[in-house]
């Protein structure tokens, strides 16, 4: 049933789902300490607006070590992406590339890299270069997947008629392959952000000296609960930025491109 | 027929070429390393072969916590999509919030799930569960929702209810759509499990052994564990493969394509 739904009303619509979010939440921390008597309920459970009080007061702090987290990410992202777009042109390029690399790039998927963070870290001993690895590692799968899906759906006669008026490969590349793929590479790319910001707070959890996943664990450890739930909507929201920041770039790169394409994106 | 062989002879050329690369040493020499930081195959298996039964013990314990969650995680996350589809215009905006919450990073949950249950398995259920539902949910919407107009047209033309086009059209429209999820989420409960044995107070498991041995630097030991880990994600993954090969053999996606 696909209704059409007007923006004005998406929005109030979203509006809504948020104020009852934070409704029920406040409510299940009312009824956990007030009705149910859970010694924890402060540490379990906190109100919501007492989060978002320890967030505006350590906000400073907060944002610091969110951005040395979010940069790490962004370069992982930034490498992995290339990578992964890098390998998908050389697999469209070669079909014994294809034959090679492409089950590799399944099993990858299946080797639990951030199970392999510890061990990332001795090989490479420095903390930054093992977040950007790791970050770098996640992101190339789902982009260079996508990349060489939208690569190979373009149409035989397309490439055809460009061979006909005597275009080289590079020009057909340049001119038709790219720009329709880059719509597939888009859904990569959006998969591939949040994950990217995941592996850069795992890495930080695992014994770096700074960053927002120091935050939460000290905070949990040194039994401040507010600073360790505000940490954690923290790192959420850099994540949900994330996703979004390539939202909007998709919105900004393709004008023309409707917002949500009716493709799914493949992961694994 | 040759593009058969071809398929299998290539990887596997290259996964030996790879392998024996690792065994003699390049990728020390490339990467500066010592033996004891990065172990060789030969070692690893002989290492995996002699610690078998407790590696195999851990691997159990993860992946039925692992799976546990995934089936629960499936199941509510199908919930959630049935509902937003009974209920465009609600269910719509449910949705939005589902996908913001699929970016939610996952290790930030683990350190709640601590908070919440005390004991580990619990724990890891519930760390997985929250994963696997956010991309099953986005997924089966989409392929409850994605469906030929002519096709609801036709459903209504014969006075079918909205029982009947759920049961009768957008099931079976979704299939493809839930294996993918279901793909997605055995990579990603697997992650998961492990992540959370990192962060509780478990004392089974892959990712307890992995985080004790490179404690205690038994790299070789840390390692077969990874093997481990990576082998039972594969096993999964190929039994969802045949599964949905029977499953929806009508499906466009199954069929054989000719070069």
């Amino acid at each position: 049933m696909s209704v059409a739904i007007s923006k004005k009303e998406q929005r109030i619509v979203s509006f809504v789902w948020v104020i009852g979010i934070i409704v029920v939440w406040e409510l299940a921390s009312f009824v956990l300490k007030n009705v149910l008597h859970d010694p924890m309920a402060a540490t379990k459970l906190p109100y919501l607006h007492i989060i978002a009080i320890t967030f505006v007061e350590n906000w400073k702090t907060l944002l610091e070590a969110g951005a040395v987290t979010f940069s790490r990410a962004a370069m992982g992202f930034a490498l992995g992406a290339t990578v992964g777009i890098l390998l998908a042109i050389i697999m469209s390029l070669s079909k014994t590339m294809e034959r090679i690399a492409f089950p590799y790039l399944i099993v990858s998927q299946m080797i639990p890299i951030l199970g392999l963070a510890p061990i990332i870290f001795i090989i490479v001993r420095d903390m930054n270069v093992s977040r950007i690895v790791i970050a770098a590692y996640i992101t190339f799968f789902p982009v260079s997947v996508n990349m060489l899906s939208g690569l190979k759906s373009v149409e035989q006669d397309k490439k055809d008629l460009l061979f006909s008026i005597a275009a080289n490969k590079f020009e057909v590349y340049r001119k038709l392959m790219f720009p329709s793929a880059v719509s597939y590479l888009f859904i990569g790319l959006k998969i591939a952000a949040p994950m990217a910001v995941t592996a850069s707070i795992l890495v930080d959890m695992l014994g770096s000296k700074s960053g927002i996943g120091v935050k939460i664990l000290y905070s949990l450890y040194s039994n401040s609960t507010n600073l360790f739930w505000a940490s954690v909507f923290t790192s959420a929201f850099m994540g949900i930025i994330s996703y979004y920041m390539v939202v909007f770039a998709e919105r900004y790169l393709l004008p023309w491109q409707n917002a949500t394409p009716g493709k799914d994106g493949v992961r694994a | 027929m040759i593009n058969k062989v071809k398929n299998i002879l290539c990887p596997l050329a290259f996964g030996i070429a790879l392998i024996m690369a690792w065994q003699f040493g390049l990728f020390h020499k490339l990467l500066k390393l010592k033996p004891f930081q990065l172990p060789v195959p030969s070692e690893i298996a002989s290492t995996l072969s002699a610690n078998l039964p407790k590696a195999l013990t851990d691997c159990g314990v993860t992946i039925s916590g692992a799976l546990i969650g995934l089936i629960i995680g499936s199941l509510i996350g199908f919930m959630i999509a049935a509902i937003a589809t009974f209920f465009p215009k609600w269910g719509y905006g449910g949705m939005i919030v589902v996908t913001a919450l699929n970016a939610v990073p996952i290790v930030a949950l683990s350190p709640i799930m601590n908070l919440w249950f005390s004991n580990g398995m619990q724990q890891k259920i519930g760390v997985v569960t929250v994963v696997c539902m956010a991309a099953m949910a986005i997924n089966a919407y989409s392929g409850l929702n994605n469906i030929n107009l002519y096709s609801i047209d036709l459903m209504h033309s014969v006075a079918a209810n909205n029982w009947t086009i759920f049961t009768k059209l957008r099931l079976p429209n979704s299939l493809p759509h839930l294996f993918t999820a279901t793909k997605i989420n055995i990579a990603s409960s697997i992650i998961a499990a492990i992540i959370s044995e990192y962060f509780a107070s478990s004392t089974a498991g892959l990712g307890f052994g992995i985080k004790d041995n490179l404690r205690k630097a038994e790299m070789a030991m840390g390692w077969s564990y990874i093997v481990v880990a990576s082998l039972a994600g594969v096993i999964l993954y190929c039994i969802i493969l045949l599964v949905e090969r029977d499953a929806i053999k009508w499906h466009a996606s199954q069929k054989e394509i000719k070069h």
